[in-house]
């Protein structure tokens, strides 16, 4: 059964089409890559999964048979259902821990918060950080907070929007890394991305979106051999 | 404002009217024995009464040279002025004077044995109404013509419709010209001759006014209106002609007056929708800025008058620039001098603005005064034009409208087809990126705040002619003005028209029915309401987050 | 309340439970200050004009407070607090009318002015003094509650619900200067001679109010600060920097703001309720846009976000304003628009910035939310 699953999603702006009919499956335990050129909806496939976007029509379903279409924000992510913002989007006021501890979110139970805190600060290693306000962490130490925020929820499925967007070879490596180590059988794991070298080190499988729709779905070799693809990302 | 029955409605009196009372005899001139004339009023009271009559029932025929001739010697009479020796009368050009001149001939001759006619209480009021018809048809200036007709008008029964009609021909005065019309009509209404009542009762209710209403249900006290059902029938059908007419009229006004509201609401609004479009800020001090357009016009006025003085009229064309420069000109130095600081903090501008709207409020107050300012109107903004029923097109409302409409249209002009448009609308949609393509985007912000700020000046010039001008002026159109952008949406020039009539329009259409704070409460749920379905506007541009 | 948030356990246990101003010294400070002046009233009673001036000074402070709640902790700034002041006021001005009614037969002005036998249905019971307690802050809560559901529910915020807000207070304006409105209209309502049976103005009345205003603004202090330092104030402080980010963690952030409103108005609705005793009148003025837009200003001079803040930004700024529009009520909106100029451009966390002298990072100097 899949952990999460997306069906014949329309989301439109105005008179512009984002999402145009898009269905997708992801299963439990998979690391699903969502690519394809600028205003592919990509973004908004996100948006729409944690209800920043209201869908027109289509359906967005948990593996339990949960209908989040029409959830808050709020009770999607109580639902298990987590993203990591592109731009590193940490408290600033308030301390590494307690940033952590909003992570956990509203339904964590009370015995099991300082576990999660512990295991978070040290996969982060912000342990030497904790009292220390967001707002002076250095730019990396932030994306390592909002990661550990994530983490810190435990989630069913992780959304991650470009996460080595900006960064170095090296980071791109480490990143690709800690994704490595997110994956549990439990957790359904989507990346939207422009690199392809992270996709292919990364994702089981890859989704191609264009202009709203789904273009291609399947391992990465498969999308580099797809005319339609090329096609698309060579801009003929 | 012109007050009183229609143009259109006096003409049609004026058609009906002579086709009624001008039998073929007398519509040839009828000239005035001059000589029997003054022996008659030198005669006994019968001889008198029975000369003046003539004079009157014979006025609209009359020439005008005897016309005026009649009327001096009755005014001399009415003076004790007037000296009789033997048949001929002598006028004189003072109560007592020894010499005269014959009324008759014009020749001078001493008064020496003359002797002065009584004039009886009923001869009196004869020769009163009589002379004033003379000088209502005669006089050489407006004033002479208006105390003629109010000698006419005490004794409105005796005077014929033809006399009304010709000197209502004759009139160049408007003013007088509805005034001759409003007294033909009731002298009609009031005939005996019920054949001429019920038309004169058609000829109203097909020019109607909330004056004619009232002239017509005056009409159901009348005897007739119980005994006589075709009467009776006629004044119902006409007051009720009249009652919808009047309602229609009385509608156009409101929604006009509306539309001139909107209108400086839209001019207020529109400079404070682009500047929030663009840098997120609310300029609380947008009212002082159109109390700032108002006051330059009233430097212009002031120095035109003390310049070229021939030219005060077009005072208020050439404050146009002059406003739209001078509000621009102060906000861009604010947006200089304190905006450009507070682009990320938001809030902290609110209050900024207000900082400056308190300054420049008791700035002016401190220099100028906190009476209100006085303007000359210009022809082009006094007066109106009546229209329908009561509903009269107000130069200065129709000013302001055009005015409106003129900045509209620039407004869009340049944002859609100049260079600085383009920017404005390329920051707004998001700024990070235009900065990356090369707009300056704080020349952009500076430049859209100053053309923002015009706007608003110009909203100063459009309100001169309607509502007063104070230091705190500002206030009773801020909020409001806040309220369209909340209503039309960020950055929309559309919405804000849009927004701009509705609450305009919403508030005159209810202040009649429930008063004016029903009107701003209805007004401010109606638009919290609105939000809970469009919480950014009718028009919001679509920005990425 | 379930899933509380794990306080700093670096901080010291004692300091974290004990003491809930411990974290604050400036706060704990200025209500040590609030005490003693209570205590110095009792005890060195001075002229009663400076007793009542206090008084006053406290019932701004407290009307401060509920603004900085909500604006330096939550990000909404209200420009329409001067409603809830408002309706705290005039309940209190209905329940001194009415108690003096009864107990001196004495009819209200406004009966007279309006010609009325007896008052409108709705000032049935206000002779109680809980009831019109209970009334004014549930009341001021009711409003809060209405028009923050209308606009949080839509997420109406930022500059906008600043200037909805404000309009709100407009419309409140222009509806009390109506005469049918049975308190008071233009002339609102005043000639109070009675407090729980006690002649107005008299010294002991008037120290007991200032003091029972002064131990109200350390109970409101106390208060707030245990909400700030609280789980609660870290979401409060997280919704006010990024609520979008606090929803997608899980957190509904409507029922947040409203809680946080609505006792913020309630606040507001005591400060009126005991200011207008003090100066013996309440009309429509006091809910013209610039009265609460003044409210902000002393805040923000104060120190936004700093609960002490709010109070000595109450103070300066009433304290000033009583001398100079004395002294000088020309200069005084010239002072006034220079101070809010040079505290917004220069200080953006008010009067504190000199206290401290220390340049505060960028971060805690994020008003609010960015629309």
């Amino acid at each position: 059964m899949s952990a999460l699953v997306i069906d014949s999603l329309e989301v439109v702006f105005g008179a512009f089409r984002a999402l145009d009919g898009l269905s997708l499956a992801v299963d439990p335990g998979e690391v699903r890559a969502v690519i394809g050129p600028n205003g592919a909806g990509k973004t908004t496939l996100l948006d729409a999964i944690t209800g920043i976007a209201r869908p027109r029509s289509g359906r967005i379903l948990l593996g339990d048979g949960r209908d989040l279409t029409q959830a808050s924000e709020a009770e999607i992510a109580r639902a298990g259902v987590r993203r990591k913002f592109q731009k590193p989007s940490v408290f600033p006021a308030l301390t590494v821990r307690e940033n952590l501890g909003l992570g956990c979110g509203p339904d964590c139970p009370a015995r099991e918060r300082p576990v999660r805190l512990a295991r978070a600060l040290a996969e982060t290693g912000l342990e030497a950080r904790a009292s220390v306000p967001a707002g002076a962490l250095a730019h990396g130490e932030k994306q390592w907070l909002e990661i550990g925020m994530v983490l810190a929820s435990e989630p069913r499925v992780l959304l991650l929007d470009e996460p080595v967007a900006g960064l170095s070879d090296d980071e791109t490596a480490r990143t690709a890394e800690l994704i490595g180590a997110l994956r549990r059988p439990d957790r359904a794991i989507l990346v939207i991305e422009h690199d392809m070298a992270f996709v292919e080190a990364v994702a089981d499988r890859v989704t191609v979106l264009h202009e709203g729709r789904t273009l291609f779905e399947g391992a990465m070799a498969g999308a580099r051999a797809d005319a339609r693809v090329i096609d698309v990302f060579l801009g003929r | 404002m012109v007050k009183g029955p229609g143009r259109f409605g006096f003409v049609a009196l004026l058609l009906w009217a002579s086709s009624l009372v001008m039998p073929p005899a007398l519509a040839a001139e009828a000239t005035l024995d001059r000589g029997a004339l003054a022996t008659a009023l030198c005669g006994d009271g019968a001889a008198q009464a029975k000369a003046v009559e003539g004079v009157l029932r014979n006025s609209a025929e009359a020439t005008s040279g005897d016309l005026a001739w009649a009327g001096t010697i009755l005014r001399a009479l009415l003076d004790r002025r007037l000296a009789c020796l033997g048949e001929s009368a002598l006028v004189l050009d003072r109560a007592g004077a020894t010499d005269g001149r014959d009324a008759a001939t014009g020749t001078a001759r001493p008064v020496t044995g003359g002797r002065s006619p009584v004039l009886g209480l009923r001869q009196r009021a004869l020769i009163e109404t009589a002379s004033g018809a003379a000088s209502l048809l005669t006089g050489a200036d407006v004033e002479l013509r208006r105390a003629g007709l109010a000698a006419l008008e005490r004794r409105i029964a005796t005077v014929p419709e033809a006399l009304l009609l010709r000197a209502a021909s004759a009139e160049s005065d408007p003013g007088l010209r509805a005034g001759l019309a409003a007294i033909a009509q009731s002298a009609a209404l009031s005939s005996v001759d019920p054949a001429r009542r019920l038309a004169a009762i058609r000829a109203v209710s097909e020019a109607p006014s909330g004056a004619a209403f009232s002239r017509l249900s005056a009409l159901k006290a009348d005897a007739a209106y119980g005994s006589d059902p075709a009467f009776r029938s006629a004044l119902d059908a006409a007051l009720a002609r009249v009652e919808r007419a009047v309602s229609i009229g009385n509608g156009l006004a409101v929604l006009y007056n509306g539309l001139s509201f909107a209108s400086i609401l839209f001019m207020a609004a529109a400079g404070l929708a682009i500047i929030f479009g663009l840098m997120g800020v609310i300029n609380l001090a947008q009212g002082e800025f159109i109390m700032i357009g108002a006051y330059a016009t009233y430097g212009v006025q002031e120095a035109v008058r003390r310049i070229a003085p021939g030219w005060l009229d077009a005072y208020l064309l050439a404050a146009i620039p002059v406003a739209f420069l001078t509000s621009a000109l102060v906000g861009i130095a604010i947006e200089a001098l304190i905006l450009r600081h507070l682009y990320r903090r938001p809030l902290m501008s609110l209050l900024a603005t207000w900082a400056v709207s308190l300054f420049l409020i008791n700035g002016v107050r401190v220099a100028v005064g906190s009476q209100n300012l006085q303007f000359a109107m210009p022809p082009y903004v006094s007066g109106g034009v009546p229209l329908y029923a009561d509903f009269v097109v107000t130069w200065n409302r129709l000013f302001a409208i055009a005015f409106a409409a003129v900045t509209l249209v620039l407004t869009l002009v340049i944002l859609k087809r100049t260079p600085l448009g383009l920017d404005i609308r390329a920051v707004t949609q998001n700024r990070d990126m235009a900065a990356c393509l090369g707009i300056r985007t704080r020349r952009v912000d500076r430049l859209a705040f100053g053309f923002g700020s015009g706007l608003a000046g110009l909203a100063g010039v459009a309100l001169c002619p309607i509502y007063s001008v104070n230091p705190g002026m500002g206030a009773n159109f801020v909020i409001d003005s806040f309220m369209v952008v909340v209503l039309g949406g960020v950055g929309t020039v559309v919405g804000t028209l849009v927004a701009a009539l509705g609450i305009g329009g919403a508030n005159v259409l209810i202040e009649p029915l429930y008063g004016a704070v029903a009107a701003k409460v209805i007004v401010l749920a109606g638009i919290i309401l609105f939000l809970q379905r469009r919480p950014e506007g009718l028009f919001a541009v679509r920005r990425r987050r | 309340m379930s899933g509380a948030l794990d306080l700093s356990p670096g901080i010291p246990a004692a300091r974290r439970r004990g003491l809930i101003l411990g974290g604050d010294p400036l706060l704990a400070g200025l209500v040590g200050l609030v005490l003693a002046a209570a205590l110095g009233l009792v005890l060195l009673p001075p002229a009663p004009y400076l007793v009542n001036m206090i008084g006053q000074l406290a019932a701004f402070a407290i009307l401060a407070v509920s603004l900085d709640l909500v604006w330096g902790y939550l990000g909404i700034l209200s420009l329409g607090h001067g409603l809830f002041f408002a309706i705290g006021g005039y309940v209190c001005a209905m329940h001194l009318l009415a108690h003096a009614y009864v107990v001196t037969g004495t009819a209200p002005d406004l009966m007279q002015f309006m010609g009325w036998k007896s008052l409108p249905v709705y000032w049935t019971g206000l002779t109680s003094a809980p009831y019109a307690l209970a009334l004014a802050l549930g009341l001021a809560a009711a409003v809060a509650f209405v028009f923050g559901l209308a606009s949080f529910r839509s997420r109406v915020n930022g500059v906008y619900f600043s200037i909805i807000s404000q309009a709100l207070v407009y419309v409140a304006m222009l509806l009390m200067f109506r005469n049918d409105t049975g308190l008071g209209g233009n002339n609102g309502m005043t000639g109070f001679s009675l407090l729980f049976g006690w002649p107005m103005g008299s010294p002991g009345v008037v120290t007991g109010l200032a003091v029972a205003t002064l131990l109200s603004l350390a109970a409101v202090l106390v208060g707030a600060r245990a909400l700030v330092a609280s789980p609660l104030g870290r979401r409060m402080l997280a919704c006010r920097d990024d609520e979008a980010r606090l929803r997608t963690l899980g957190y509904g952030t409507t029922r947040l703001k409203l809680g946080i409103w609505c006792l913020s108005a309630a606040i507001a609705a005591l400060a009126g309720l005991l200011y207008v005793p003090q100066v013996g009148i309440i009309n429509p003025r006091v809910l013209s846009p610039d009265l609460s837009i003044e409210i902000a200003v002393w805040v923000a001079i104060g120190g936004m976000g700093r609960l002490g803040g709010a109070v000595i930004g109450a103070i300066a700024v009433n304290a000033l304003k009583f001398w100079l529009s004395a002294a000088m009520p020309e200069a005084w909106p010239f002072i006034l628009s220079g101070l809010v100029l040079v505290v917004v451009l220069g200080l953006p966390n008010g009067l504190l910035d000199l206290a401290t002298l220390r340049l505060k990072p960028n971060w805690l100097q994020r008003a609010g939310p960015q629309p």
